[in-house]
Formats: C-alpha cells, structure tokens, sequence
C-alpha cells in the first residue's frame, strides 16, 4: 500500500507534473513566479488546500451525487481556500502583501478542480492524498524554479524575508521582460521543452 | 421515497451549511487579530512618517470628508493630527490609497506644519510582484518625494521621475501626493491653528 502511495506522490512529481506535462494551472504561476519568497509561499498553500481538498472528497465521494459534484467540489475547494486566507492575513501578513489577490485565487486554480475530478472523486482517500501533495509538491518546485530564475536575472537579485540572498555583480543590466507575463510565458516553453527532451531521452535509454 | 430533486439538492445544501459553519468559525478567530494586524501596520507606518511625534489623533469627521472631497480619485482614508510630547501640534499623517496598475496603492505621509513632506511610506499594494512593487524598492525613487519644498503642488510632482516599466505604479505615489497637496493646502493650512 505503501508502494502505491509513494508511485501515486511521484507521478504528481515527474510523469504527471501539472505544470509541465498536464499544463494546467498556468495563469497563477505566470503571475506568481516573479519572485521566490512568494512562490515559496504560494506553493504551501496550494499544497494545503490540494491536499484538503482531495482528502475531503474523495471521503466523500460515495455520497456526492454525480450531477452536482462540480458545485460541491467548488464550495469544498473556495472553504479551504478562504481558511488559508484569513490565515495567512491574519499571522502572515508580510507574506500576504506579496501574495495579494492570488491566494483568494487558488479556487479557480485548475490544478485542484482538475485532481478532484480526475483523481479525487474515483480514489481511496488514502491515495487521494498522495496525489494531492504529489502534485501540490510538483507545481511547487516548478514555480519556485521559474521564480528563481525570473528573479536572479529579471531583477538582478534574489530577496528572502527582507535581506538579499544573491546579487548579481555590479553593472548587470536587468531585463526587464523577464519580470513581465511574455517574458514569462516564453521561460515557460522553454522549461516545457527542456523537460520533454529529458524525459523522452530517458525513456529512450529504456527503451534501448 | 425521496423523489429525485431532493437526492441532489441535500447534499448540496449539506455541503454548503457545513461549509459556512466552518468559515464563520474560522473567521470568527482570525477577524480580531487581521484588524489588529491592520492596526499595527498603520500605527508603525504613522510613527516611521512622523519620528518625532508623540500622539496621532484622528480629525473629526467632517474635516475627513472635507479632505476627501479634495483628493479627486485618491482616497483619503485618515488623516491624523500629529502631536509631541508637550502636546504642540508638529504635523499631519495622512492615508491615501490612489489607484496603481492594479488595485489602490496605499500609502502614509507624514506632512509637518509648513506642508513639507517629513517621510512616506506604502502601507498596502496589490502592484505587481518585482515590477509595480519597485516602487517601494527602487533607489531614490520615494526619495524625491522626501525632499520637497513645504506646499509643494502639482507642477513639482510632475517633475519627478518615473520608473521605466512600472509607470502605472509610479503614477499612483503621484496622484496620491497631489492629493495630499490638495488636502493640506486646501482643508489642514486653510483651518489654520485650530485643526
């Protein structure tokens, strides 16, 4: 069971990562990914609520009636949504200032809708948590990588609770368009198609 | 039997009254201490503008609206009558929020009682993470708005710069400082000694 739990984090990871190979949930980290305190932050709590939010549904699943699960999944999903909200306004509001309008976001997020109809609703809850943290943790480490490179050189310097972690030297000159949503989606391909072509050689080499 | 409406509409009704019970509760625990965070951010904020002064009390609500009837789009939120220890008016803090690129960009100035700006700072912004929120980052750039003269209007603001890339952003520190112009030159200076 353990095995199957661990294969099902996994994928969420590699095989199935939302951002790279399932493409969903696009527009936040566009938007998010300009700076790596917030993605860091932005990455617990979707986490959080994909985690929650598989769990709770897949707990009841038996009971959600087929024709009205997508409102219920919603209701589920905004819930969690706005606890992480108050939450974080309320003990994190440094945090919060950067974050802004995309944590109240997170509900529309087709990342946790997509999980809890794809996965959720069909899967033991057990299992449904696997995935919900798999993929939490797969989007995160993709959001956190284009942040880190938006960051160190669309803005010359990576800051982190306040004090600057790295600096470029002195005289480079920042491009702009790297901080921007173009400048974002084209990093973005280029991530995509980094990642096919490691993917499709390792499946080669297995192949072979 | 239940017929086959009611099958869907009781969980969904079941799903929604749970749901509300749980947010009501969890506002209910976090309400208090978001406004107090509020609080404190302002108060921080009044007392980096204002260094020297010992107490903020908050004018009256008809110089408010007066105030806000000056600031054009900005919105005046407070206005503070700033005092030292002896109790001897020294200025004005004064929060506005004027719209940036996205969203009210909030700020706090500290005025003294010539109308110089004494120190300003950015209580809230929803800008742009690393491109609109340099305005709060970049070098010298609220610097130029520390350093001018007493009853500066209009003309002198506009001759500051920008930021290239965030000018939305930029623009809405203008507006709010010539609505800060507008509140003292027309509602704190002309009340004179009195407010």
């Amino acid at each position: 069971m353990m095995k199957e739990w661990l294969r099902v984090f996994k994928a969420g990871l590699s095989i199935d990562n939302p951002l790279t190979v399932l493409m969903i949930g696009l527009c936040a980290t566009l938007a998010v990914s300009s700076q790596v305190e917030g993605s860091l932050f932005m990455g617990f709590a979707v986490i959080f609520v994909l985690g929650m939010s598989n769990a709770l549904i897949a707990a009841l699943r038996k009971v959600i009636p087929s024709q009205v699960r997508i409102p219920i999944f919603i209701v589920i999903i905004a819930s969690f949504v706005t606890v992480v909200d108050l939450f974080m306004k309320a003990f994190f509001p440094p945090i919060y200032a950067v974050l802004g309008i995309w944590i109240p976001l997170i509900v529309v997020n087709c990342i946790i809708l997509g999980r809890a109809e794809a996965f959720a609703y069909h899967n033991t809850v057990w299992l449904s948590i696997a995935d919900g943290l798999g993929m939490g943790a797969g989007f995160s480490l993709v959001l956190v990588g284009l942040a880190f490179i938006r960051e160190f050189f669309g803005a010359g310097k990576i800051e982190f609770m306040g004090a600057t972690v790295l600096r470029m030297p002195e005289g480079y000159a920042a491009p702009t368009i790297l901080m921007m949503f173009p400048g974002a989606f084209i990093l973005f391909g280029f991530v995509v198609a980094i990642v096919r072509a490691l993917s499709n050689r390792s499946t080669a080499r297995k192949a072979a | 039997m239940k017929s086959s409406a009611l099958r869907l509409i009781i969980p969904v009704v079941v799903t929604c009254i749970v749901a509300a019970a749980g947010l009501a509760a969890t506002y209910t625990i976090t309400q208090p201490l978001i406004i107090a965070q509020e609080k404190a951010a302002e108060e921080e904020a009044l007392k980096s503008v204002l260094p020297d002064a010992d107490a903020f009390e908050a004018v009256d609500a008809a110089t408010l609206a007066e105030a806000a009837g000056v600031a054009g789009d900005s919105k005046v939120a407070a206005v503070y009558h700033a005092r030292d220890e002896s109790g001897e008016s020294i200025g004005w803090g004064i929060k506005v929020g004027s719209r940036g690129y996205s969203g009210y960009v909030e700020m706090v100035w500290g005025l003294d009682r010539d109308g110089k700006v004494t120190d300003l700072t950015i209580l809230k912004m929803t800008e742009t993470p690393g491109l609109g929120t340099r305005i709060k980052t970049e070098p010298g750039f609220l610097e130029q708005y520390r350093v001018l003269p007493g009853g500066f209007a209009e003309k002198d603001l506009k001759e500051l710069d920008m930021i290239s890339g965030a000018t939305k952003s930029s623009r809405a520190v203008r507006d709010s400082g010539m609505a800060v112009s507008a509140v003292y030159e027309k509602v704190l200076k002309a009340a004179g000694e009195v407010r």
